[in-house]
């Protein structure tokens, strides 16, 4: 504002304009910084960078001595800024590891991103190969425009690496810099840390791999290497104590519930037990209509999880490693094999003597499917979605709606239902079984945190209200299903059982995405 | 159109590329930026002083088209030298925050505020203050001021207030910051003078840091220790062991409130040793004898006693002390805010004068200041001093700043402010019936803050001037002004180490708001007393002011010419006179300068003084009722104070914990059968709060620790205040801990 302007002439106006012009800096400021800026920072990570380029069998890997981080997260900040993140997206996390006693108090705050495994994960369940690890420098690189936003890779990924964007309807991650390094600068957190406590250096793989599968140390409260081979080394010349623990151990924070896939595996699974059982003892025309359509609406509950639906048709590029490409590939199949049973049952004269064989080949490929949907989850390696729970949950729902079906549809044409309904009653006195040990057997009572006593505490504390529900209605249903055990043949009954059946898969269903323990690197206080 | 380009852009089988990668696809960027993401390419580029902590740091803001879309910390400072703290990095996110504060706030008939016109703002401000000062009496009203604001500003306040507007009092929250350590410099040196530079956490031997935490709350001065290549000693006393104590290479866990035994202690122990710098105390000092007798009460017997250390840590420590390396104290607010929080940091000077610690690389006794502009309020604030660092009191003072500014001296109060606890006093004691606050947020962050709730409703008229119409304290306003932000408007900021540095307007301010220098124009206008500030008509006038007033006061910059003599040279620590200007562009390297290495202080003898005085119990202890000490200090580096900006950004909220915790020892917690993560019941004489219990082997069994930045710990503090600093003593007051039942 020029001096001569005093502010008796019109102030308030004066003053706003004032206020909203903004200087045009460019001659002003700028021409000083232009030359010597790059040099006076570069020669700050030179030593922070390795020398050469990686050799075959070799990769880039982030180096974090632990002695020198002390918390400040600069480099979550600065990642976040130089890499042009979403206002809420970051690609790095600062924990904290807590143990020890008196003297030996323990404190160590850890900062981490990718780990650019040597057998990443996110890579080998994504569906679409939308990752790829770099060939020269082992960066796990994530194409964004290949992506489906399936989410699959958020699920496999053991440190929480891949965040997904609603907005953008993708997951993107660390990319070490890429772009950064290979003109030799440093990626933004090496050249943020203050104290100089990240670099990167060059490992290789095979080392790697041999350390991570043979028990070698990655780091304390982190999840066990072995799975997916991660490169970055923690260094630290303290003694870590026995007792040491992520200051987030015992924060019971419920995963996301995945809604369309809630839905998407009850009804895919409700449609291969209509369909078995169906195959099993020739159920009215009406069945396989039925199943046909719980299928249909359970595709589509699926592509409705997809940011980016219109991509999916490339799912079939990951059969080779990801159950999610053989999921949807093997639906695919199912859904074509139901259509063309249906189809046979409206147009028995096209299909003549087909009928038979399409019921089969429908079964068997829904089971299938069913299979690939238990694999999914068991590939996450996650402790509470296992083979055997996770078997329990789908192969149990499955059959345990296709049971119900086939008995309602006995009870219609007068048959008897009372085998039907003590096999049921059996079944779903197995499923919750298994639930209610997952909820208190000793487990949940252990000394340590683990993972599955984590999912025990999420069920008995945030997600109570869905647990009782779980458990209300499913002994409800096994009350009102005990006299059809003994003779009873009541419609009306059956008809409320259907009911119960839905409301406690559907909440068992529900369960199972929150109440998982994901893994991740160790967190700090998480209240 | 948008449809057919998304199914088109998934047609192929392999998408390599595309508006997603795009988005993201980094090239190189002028300005010596290194590689960026297209859409953040800068067309210019502006470096500004982080608006946040005293540590000064520069950063670089990326411009488009003159306005801020990103920035990175400045490679060329000798403050940060490329590095910043997440609050540095996400400094722009605050300013577009969706609760800005875009017109005035006026309260109406029914209580609920309501949008007004500026005029009106000013006619309801102007008419109700001079209404009061009517009917109360002209010492009536004050105002509660900030370090957040930059020195131009500052000192447009204090003027327009007290020589404009006829106010007396008015005080800042710098009081709850680093009023001790102005006490304590000026009784010592003769000056508020902090005398070390940054360079010397490199060029020290021995760094000991009381009741600091700099690996969290001043994370780049923790980046100078790191760079210091003579493999120091450091050595941390806190009763806490903080991320910093981790750090060190020695921590002394002392109980709380034993460091004051526990420095005469070692004084003791270095005299009884004779390993003083008696040339040193000869020269340049006065009253050590006395020191000397006032210390055979005390011995390191009793500081082990006392705080909880082996006597022969302590004594390893007396003799490290006085080894003749070069040995550095560095103190924050686990001194300054204590009941007897001068007579520790004195008790600290005490140590470096008497080893002659003082003066020389890598020495000092040096107090690290918080806010990014408190050390420019020691100078400019013009409340309890008058500009310059000059007194009310003194008749030479108020003759030589009324010559500069052109007003007759008579309008210049011959008297001092009263402090912000005895604004606060005054308000309860029905004396001061109008307030006006810029810039902080007295509702939460008060000691013991149920009281300020209760005497808001004394007040008849209650303006906040601030970012946010949200805070704690604009949601019990009367009147809430909007004010522009750091990044906003223009200005300098001195740092913690006397270095002036300039931070810059970079984006539009939103709505109707103002600067707080144009608000304050605007306010001259409106209360009839613009006649006085002719001159103030730009943050850089002002700035030519302050130059002025500086003149002949240790404080002295008149070398800086004007805001490009800064730019120039990038930051300039006073003193910085023009006749030695010369001299010092002549002399070794001008970027880092520290004081006294003459040996002259600035008490007219030139000679630095001792102080002393024997410890006092702490104000309340743990007891049978209240069998827990809690301590209160700094959570994480990614939140500021009330997080009135802090809490805006959505990456700093992902880095620190949400919700009130408390920090305790897993005996207690097993006593008590708490549960790691469950809810407690905290209890102190002053209210009650809910909090999450963490279990930490880092605090002592008996203490607890809760970070400041949660509005409920404020309601636990106990009004203490050091006698001659006026400084709360936010660290310990004793509370019982329950299970919380819902």
């Amino acid at each position: 504002m020029p001096d001569s302007l005093t502010v008796e002439e019109s102030p308030l106006e004066m003053l706003l304009q004032e206020q909203r012009s903004l200087q045009t800096p460019v001659g002003q400021f700028s021409e000083q910084h232009a030359s010597l800026a790059t040099q006076s920072k570069a020669s700050f990570y030179q030593q922070l960078l390795p020398i050469s380029k990686p050799k075959a069998g070799e990769q880039y890997a982030f180096k974090v001595e632990l002695d020198k981080c002390t918390g400040c997260k600069a480099c979550v900040s600065a990642c976040h800024s130089l890499n042009g993140l979403d206002e809420q997206e970051t690609w790095r996390d600062v924990g904290t590891l807590s143990g020890g006693c008196g003297d030996q108090a323990y404190s160590q705050t850890v900062t981490t991103a990718c780990h650019h495994c040597v057998d990443p994960a996110c890579l080998n369940g994504c569906p679409v190969l939308a990752y790829e690890k770099d060939a020269e420098t082992g960066i796990v690189r994530h194409l964004d425009d290949q992506c489906i936003g399936c989410q699959y890779c958020v699920l496999k990924c053991p440190y929480d690496v891949p965040k997904y964007s609603k907005k953008l309807g993708i997951v993107r991650k660390c990319d070490l810099c890429h772009s950064r390094l290979a003109v030799g600068e440093a990626p933004a957190c090496v050249q943020a840390c203050p104290t100089e406590a990240i670099s990167v250096q060059i490992v290789n793989q095979a080392e790697q791999m041999s350390a991570a599968r043979s028990g070698g140390d990655f780091l304390a409260a982190a999840p066990d290497p072995a799975y997916t081979v991660p490169t970055t080394h923690y260094v630290s010349q303290r003694t870590i104590p026995e007792d040491v623990h992520a200051l987030n151990q015992h924060a019971l924070r419920p995963e996301p519930t995945h809604w369309p896939l809630v839905w998407m595996l009850l009804l895919t699974q409700m449609a291969a037990g209509l369909f078995l059982f169906d195959w099993l003892f020739l159920g009215p025309p009406v069945l396989p209509l039925l199943a046909w359509s719980l299928l249909l609406l359970g595709l589509i509950a699926s592509t409705t999880h997809l940011g980016r639906p219109l991509g999916a048709w490339r799912a079939f590029l990951g059969l080779r490693r990801s159950w999610l490409s053989r999921e949807i590939a093997v639906f695919s199949v199912f859904f074509f094999f139901a259509s063309a049973y249906v189809a046979s049952q409206l147009w028995p004269q096209v299909f003549s003597g087909l009928t038979g064989y399409l019921s089969l080949a429908t079964t068997l490929s829904g089971f299938a499917g069913v299979y690939c949907s238990i694999m999914i989850y068991v590939d996450t390696q996650r402790p509470f979605w296992a083979g055997l729970p996770t078997s329990l949950r789908f192969g149990g729902s499955s059959l345990l709606f296709g049971l119900l079906a086939i008995g309602l549809s006995r009870l219609l044409s007068g048959e008897s239902v009372q085998w039907i309904a003590g096999l049921t009653w059996l079944l779903a006195l197995l499923k919750l079984g298994y639930e209610a040990y997952q909820v208190w057997g000793p487990h949940s009572r252990a000394a340590k945190m683990t993972p599955t006593k984590k999912s025990a505490a999420l069920m008995r504390g945030p997600l109570q209200a869905i647990l009782h529900l779980r458990f209300a209605s499913a002994i409800g249903f096994m009350l009102l299903l005990a006299p059809f055990c003994f003779g009873a043949q009541w419609l009306l009954g059956m008809g409320a059982l259907a009911l119960l059946l839905l409301i406690t898969e559907f909440s068992e269903r529900v369960l199972f995405f929150r109440a998982v323990a994901a893994p991740k690197m160790p967190g700090s206080i998480d209240t | 159109m948008k449809l057919y380009h998304q199914i088109k852009s998934q047609l192929m089988l392999q998408q390599r590329g595309g508006v997603l990668t795009d988005r993201l696809v980094q090239s190189p960027a002028d300005f010596g930026l290194g590689q960026l993401p297209k859409p953040l390419q800068p067309d210019a580029v502006v470096d500004s002083v982080c608006g946040f902590c005293a540590t000064g740091c520069s950063l670089k803001v990326h411009l488009q088209q003159g306005a801020a879309i990103n920035l990175s910390a400045n490679p060329d400072y000798p403050v940060n030298i490329g590095m910043a703290c997440p609050k540095g990095w996400e400094s722009l996110a605050p300013l577009a925050a969706s609760d800005r504060a875009e017109q005035p706030l006026l309260r109406d008939a029914s209580g609920q505020q309501q949008p007004v016109e500026w005029a009106q703002a000013m006619d309801v401000f102007c008419s109700r203050f001079k209404a009061i000062q009517a009917q109360h009496g002209p010492e009536s009203v004050a105002f509660l001021s900030t370090g957040q604001i930059v020195a131009e500003e500052m000192a447009f306040l204090g003027a327009l207030a007290k020589f404009g507007m006829g106010w007396l009092h008015g005080d800042g929250n710098t009081r709850q910051c680093m009023a001790t350590a102005v006490v304590a410099y000026k009784q010592a040196f003769g000056f508020d003078a902090p005398p070390y530079t940054y360079q010397d956490f490199e060029e020290s031997d021995v760094l000991v840091f009381v009741g600091a935490n700099p690996c969290i709350a001043h994370p780049i001065m923790w980046q100078r220790v790191m760079r210091n290549q003579r493999q120091p000693e450091i050595v941390v006393v806190d009763p806490r062991k903080t991320e910093t104590a981790m750090a060190a290479t020695q921590h002394l866990q002392i109980q709380p409130k034993s460091d004051l035994v526990l420095f005469y202690g070692l004084a003791a122990r270095i005299i009884e040793l004779g390993r003083t710098d008696a040339d040193f105390i000869a020269a340049h000092t006065q009253d050590f004898a006395a020191f000397e007798r006032f210390l055979a009460d005390y011995s390191l017997e009793k500081a082990a006693q006392a705080s909880g250390i082996a006597i022969e840590e302590l004594d390893a420590l007396a003799h490290l002390i006085s080894s003749g390396k070069r040995v550095s104290f560095w103190w924050t607010m686990g001194v300054n805010q204590s009941y007897e929080g001068t007579r520790l940091a004195q008790s600290l000077i005490n140590l470096a004068l008497m080893t002659g610690n003082i003066g020389k690389p890598g020495t000092g006794a040096n107090s690290i200041t918080g806010q990014c502009n408190a050390m420019g309020s020691r100078l400019f604030s013009n409340t309890t001093g008058l500009l310059g660092g000059r007194q009310f009191e003194d008749a030479r003072h108020r003759e030589q700043v009324a010559e500069r500014l052109g007003i007759p001296a008579a309008r210049i109060p011959s008297e001092n402010s009263l402090s912000y606890s005895e604004i606060i006093d005054g308000i309860e004691a029905g004396r001061i019936k109008g307030l006006w606050m810029i810039a902080t947020n007295s509702a939460h962050s008060w000691i013991n803050q149920k009281r300020f709730a209760r005497i808001r409703e004394q007040l008849d008229f209650f303006v906040v001037q601030d970012l946010y119409a949200t805070t704690e304290s604009a949601q019990l306003a009367d009147l809430v002004l909007p004010a522009a932000g750091w990044g906003e408007k223009e200005g300098v900021f001195i740092n913690s180490e006397r270095r002036i540095g300039r931070t810059r307007k970079v984006r539009q301010a939103p709505g109707q708001a103002l600067s707080d220098f144009n608000i304050f124009r605007l306010i001259a206008h409106h209360w009839g007393c613009s006649e006085w500030f002719q001159e103030w008509s730009s943050p850089e006038a002002v700035f030519k002011i302050l130059r002025d007033l500086s003149q002949g006061m240790p404080c002295d910059f008149t070398g800086i010419t004007d805001y490009a003599a800064l730019d120039q040279a990038g930051g300039i620590q006073w003193p910085y006179p023009a006749q030695q200007l010369t001299a010092i562009l002549a002399g070794a390297d001008p970027k880092q300068r520290r004081l006294f290495e003459d040996g002259c202080f600035y008490h007219p003898d030139q000679r630095a003084k001792f102080m002393f005085e024997a410890p006092r119990a702490m104000p309340e202890p743990s007891d049978q009722d209240y069998p827990f000490l809690l301590l209160t200090g700094r959570g994480t580096s990614s939140q500021w104070h009330t997080q009135t900006r802090t809490g805006k950004s959505a990456v700093l909220r992902k880095l620190y914990p949400q919700h009130a915790y408390v920090e305790m020892h897993p005996d207690d917690a097993a006593r008590l059968q708490l549960a790691d993560n469950a809810p407690v019941s905290i209890r102190s004489r002053r209210g009650q709060v809910v909090a999450t219990a963490v279990l930490l082997t880092t605090v002592q069994p008996g203490q607890v620790f809760m970070p400041m930045h949660y509005r409920v710990t404020n309601q636990l503090t106990a009004d203490a205040y050091d006698p001659y600093s006026k400084q709360p003593s936010y660290k310990a007051c004793a509370v019982q801990i329950t299970p919380f039942i819902a």
